[in-house]
């Protein structure tokens, strides 16, 4: 027998798992809470804060990350919580080179997507104007690389690192001026990228995007 | 910049390159027919992941050089010869065949007058010299169902059973030996399951170049605890996961074995309840491997004692350990016995049948699995049912509606020794470019020439095609419906996102065309009424229709496809001979051992961007791009031996020809190796190979010949 703990989430009763997060508990109820680091692929992280969630106690909680309690009682879409998620949301938009690669070709950044779901239409907070603006990478014959619509949730880096192995990609530079990066900081092109495309695939935004789809709007996508 | 508007489809399909087979969707752009992005689906074999080919490799299918009218030869074309061979070398940007160059040899003509021609070069030859005067090639990139419907055709039609396909090139041998000692050629346990193993011996393969998506599950495996041991003559990016990595030298893998299994069996480590119960001929392996102690082969093998006894021991005290291996052990004048001595590992040690075991050769192409399966080699009916054998015959002759040959048919190589010899007069090859990518290509442009007939169906203009009598433009993966079968045994439905350009058709109609014009009937309302009847042929997909695997397909057996998705692991209780037979294996010299004129060892493969004679991958501008030219590998320390600098020219002679070709030098490779790539015509690997194949798969050599190499001055190049 696996020992379970029972809590409440948006005031629905559930039996999980000791260890399952309140993420996957609340999916099993049917609760979809946003994300944008998180992916069910991939180790959580807990990076982005949009999956936040109030247990109660001080502070917000990343629901990715916090495993269940017994006895908890989660709120995962109170007005604490939609404003938490407004105000990352405009800091997130705040330099933000809307629509980006992503949405003006595949209509799927899932930051902007997020960002209407919440009313959020414009940002209050500027870019540091001391801060050089984040350049394009554009040496891959594949995949372009924006970095300043990148928001650092590190799905690319877990992707390249986790999924495929392939050990590419990381983080580098602090503070304002971190950004993903291949190998030793060098451009994409240079690197020992071996082009499987994870990364784009699951970035979120249109930080990493495919070369193939720019000056294309894609319309509609009929499933078959 | 005004973006252009486009409305999209997105279809559920299977990439169309190895053996792992990612379950992918196409983005397509319907209205101007080509893809626009690839995605990774939630398939069995890759969870969403993808490698450049599957992901980036897709816009060849709208290549300006695609084949969209049936071609005839033209009366002063002849006698028949290549007709761009020549037009190339290191002064020319070389590439795939230009059309420009071949079309002007070739009239074009409608389907009628086409198939007509082909109906009667093919029906005259039969007609005069009888059925086995006749052979085709098939194709492991076709489907399940275009398999069955080729070796139907030869075998029904043509009245020979002189079909064969890539797999002779691949892994013949290791499916020779699997047949032999458990009765299947299929894999035991599927790659996944390596998560579940102890100990991985990977072997002979290079899975994150080859097997891309399959080696991401590995290296998972490698950071959840599995250990890799990993053997190979050059490293492999596997190895860099490896607990231990063990270079052996080219062409000693049976002494390797044996010294392993001298360790296990002679410390204890075997699994006697299972030899018992599950295998016979023990003895004779016991007493095979008494002189290949770890001592005595070290020398050859180029690895010390003491690391093969650690690794036998890894191997031996795993609860669970698993087999990979790949065209490094099958691709050798000894493959069979190569893949003996690994089947023979897994019995004595009791791994089969359990998770985490298992024997598992890295199948190449997409549909390899599936075209044996399907019958596309010359001894065997579908499902492996032996040609020789009257009550399978018979079980043909009604289905099929026609007396069949008795005589198994001549493999790959044997075919074009028969065109040589006048035996074979008329060839049907689909989808296949034997002119690049077998052995000695010299000996098979003479052979390709000499036929007095031949009909090429294929997307693009190959080089073998240009010793076609007619050219017949078929369909591109991505342009048709059908089911592939991968690695592990798992059959999936690839589905029609593009429509055939031009006047192009669907291979399966065309096979069917052809059977109409030699007087052969084969009518069928669509193609999963074609699967409908290769299922029920067999054994192994009986119970599989188009419409039961879905989109994810199933594992085959799969006796309840309903509520199962098939079997992950076979053989728990018996294998299909009932016990395993070992069989032990003598190490043996090379076919051309290196000598003072050809003193470096030639190791052919492939690189992670190009598929085979590249005719797809060579047209896809991402994967080009990446990757535009051959190149031959050769340690520093060689290089400097030779005066040869990194990125300069050299040449690169065998007994059989000549290459030109730029040096890489990279201490992947042992000393005394070089290794070059297959894909790249104007410097073309297999003009150098050997045409000796292994005397029970019929494999060739392609691991190992004898070669020089020199460096090319400046002036010679000009």
């Amino acid at each position: 027998m696996t020992d379970t703990v029972s809590l409440t989430i948006d005031d629905q009763a559930v039996e999980v798992p000791v260890g399952t997060t309140i993420w996957d508990a609340a999916r099993s109820l049917g609760i979809d809470i946003p994300v944008l680091c998180h992916s069910t692929r991939m180790r959580p992280v807990g990076v982005c804060r949009m999956c936040v969630v109030d247990t109660g106690v001080r502070n917000l909680q990343a629901s990715c990350v916090r495993p269940c309690e017994e006895g908890m009682a989660v709120y995962t879409d109170s007005e604490k919580v939609r404003r938490n998620r407004r105000m990352l949301l405009e800091l997130l938009l705040a330099d933000y080179p809307a629509p980006g690669n992503r949405e003006a070709t595949t209509g799927d950044d899932e930051l902007l997507a997020l960002a209407r779901d919440y009313g959020v239409e414009h940002s209050r907070f500027q870019a540091s104007a001391s801060a050089a603006p984040a350049p394009v990478d554009d040496s891959s014959p594949v995949i372009v690389v924006d970095h300043a619509a990148c928001i650092l949730c590190d799905r690319c880096i877990r992707g390249c690192d986790e999924l495929q192995h392939n050990d590419v990609m990381t983080r580098s530079g602090k503070g304002a001026a971190t950004h993903i990066a291949f190998d030793l900081d060098v451009p994409m092109g240079e690197s020992t990228c071996v082009a499987c495309g994870e990364c784009q695939a699951v970035c979120p935004t249109g930080a990493l995007t495919n070369r193939s789809l720019h000056g294309l709007h894609v319309l509609a996508e009929d499933r078959e | 910049m005004t973006a252009i508007d486009v409305k999209a489809r997105v279809v559920d399909s299977v990439c169309p390159y190895c053996g792992v087979g990612c379950a992918l969707s196409w983005v397509v752009d319907t209205e101007r027919n080509r893809i626009l992005e690839a995605r990774g689906r939630d398939g069995a074999a890759n969870e969403g992941r993808l490698c450049v080919k599957g992901r980036y490799g897709f816009d060849y299918t709208t290549h300006a050089h695609r084949l969209t009218k049936p071609l005839i030869r033209r009366e002063d074309a002849y006698p028949k010869g290549a007709l761009s061979w020549d037009d190339n070398g290191p002064r020319r940007p070389g590439g795939p065949v230009d059309p420009e160059t071949v079309l002007p040899h070739f009239r074009e003509a409608t389907w009628e007058e086409a198939l007509e021609r082909v109906g009667q070069g093919l029906r005259g030859i039969r007609d005069a010299h009888g059925g086995d005067a006749l052979a085709g090639f098939g194709s492991a990139k076709g489907s399940n169902e275009e398999a069955y419907l080729f070796q139907k055709l030869v075998r029904a039609g043509f009245g020979t059973n002189n079909v064969d396909h890539c797999t002779r090139l691949c892994h013949a041998s290791s499916v020779a030996a699997l047949l032999e000692g458990i009765g299947s050629g299929g894999v035991t346990n599927i790659v996944r399951d390596i998560e579940r193993a102890d100990v991985a011996l990977i072997t002979g393969c290079n899975p994150t170049e080859n097997h891309p998506v399959a080696a991401t599950f590995m290296k998972d495996a490698a950071a959840n605890g599995t250990e890799l041991l990993v053997v190979n003559t050059r490293r492999p990016r596997i190895a860099d996961y490896a607990a231990m990595y063990l270079e052996i030298r080219p062409g000693t893998d049976v002494a390797f074995y044996n010294a392993m299994m001298h360790v296990i069996i002679n410390e204890g480590l075997t699994d006697d309840a299972f030899i018992a119960a599950r295998t016979e001929n023990f003895e004779a392996i016991r007493e095979n491997v008494q002189e290949y102690s770890p001592e005595s082969v070290a020398e050859l093998v180029g690895v010390d004692a003491e690391r093969i006894t650690e690794a036998a021991r890894r191997f031996g005290r795993a609860n669970a350990a698993m087999l990979f291996w790949g065209m490094g052990i099958s691709q050798h004048t000894h493959g069979t016995d190569n893949a003996r001595c690994l089947i023979a590992l897994a019995m004595i040690t009791g791994n089969t049948g359990r998770p985490g075991t298992g024997l598992h050769p890295l199948r190449g192409q997409n549909n390899v699995q599936g075209a044996s399966d399907a019958g596309l080699i010359p001894m065997m009916y579908p499902d492996y049912q032996k040609v020789s054998d009257s009550g399978a015959r018979a079980r043909f002759e009604a289905l099929w509606g026609r007396s069949l040959s008795p005589e198994p048919g001549r493999t790959v190589t044997e075919i074009t020794d028969g065109a040589l010899d006048g035996t074979i007069r008329g060839m049907y090859i689909l989808g296949e470019n034997p002119f690049v990518s077998d052995p000695d290509v010299e000996k098979v442009r003479k052979a390709l020439g000499t036929l007095e007939f031949l009909v090429v169906q294929d997307i693009f203009l190959t080089e073998t095609a240009e010793f076609a009598d007619v050219i017949l433009p078929g369909s591109a993966f991505a342009e048709k419906t059908g089911t592939v079968t991968n690695t592990d045994r798992r059959v999936q439905v690839g589905r029609q996102a593009l429509q055939p350009p031009g006047e192009s058709r669907q291979d399966w109609q065309i096979i069917c065309d052809i059977a109409e014009r030699i007087g052969y009937p084969m009518r069928y309302p669509d193609v999963s009424a074609v699967f409908d009847e290769f299922a029920a042929a067999t054994g192994s997909y009986a119970g599989l229709s188009h419409e039961v695997l879905g989109d994810r397909g199933r594992w085959y057996p799969c006796p309840d496809p309903e509520h199962s998705e098939g079997e992950p692991i076979v053989f728990e209780e018996t294998f299909p001979r009932g016990r395993a037979l070992l069989v032990p294996a003598r190490q043996s010299p090379p076919v051309e051992a290196t000598d003072a004129a050809y003193p470096l060892v030639l190791n052919t493969g492939r690189v992670l961007e190009h598929w085979h004679t590249g005719t797809m991958t060579r047209r896809s501008a991402a994967l080009h791009g990446i990757s535009p030219e051959g190149f031959v590998e050769i340690h520093p320390d060689d290089a400097a031996a030779y005066g040869v600098a990194d990125g300069g020219w050299v040449e690169v002679t065998s007994r059989r020809g000549h290459i030109r070709i730029r040096a890489r030098l990279r201490d992947r490779v042992a000393r005394g190796s070089v290794f070059i790539p297959m894909h790249f015509r104007e410097a073309c690997a297999n003009v150098l190979t050997h045409p000796a194949v292994d005397p029970v798969g019929k494999i060739p050599a392609f691991k190992y010949c004898a070669v020089r190499l020199e460096p090319v001055v400046a002036e010679d190049r000009a």
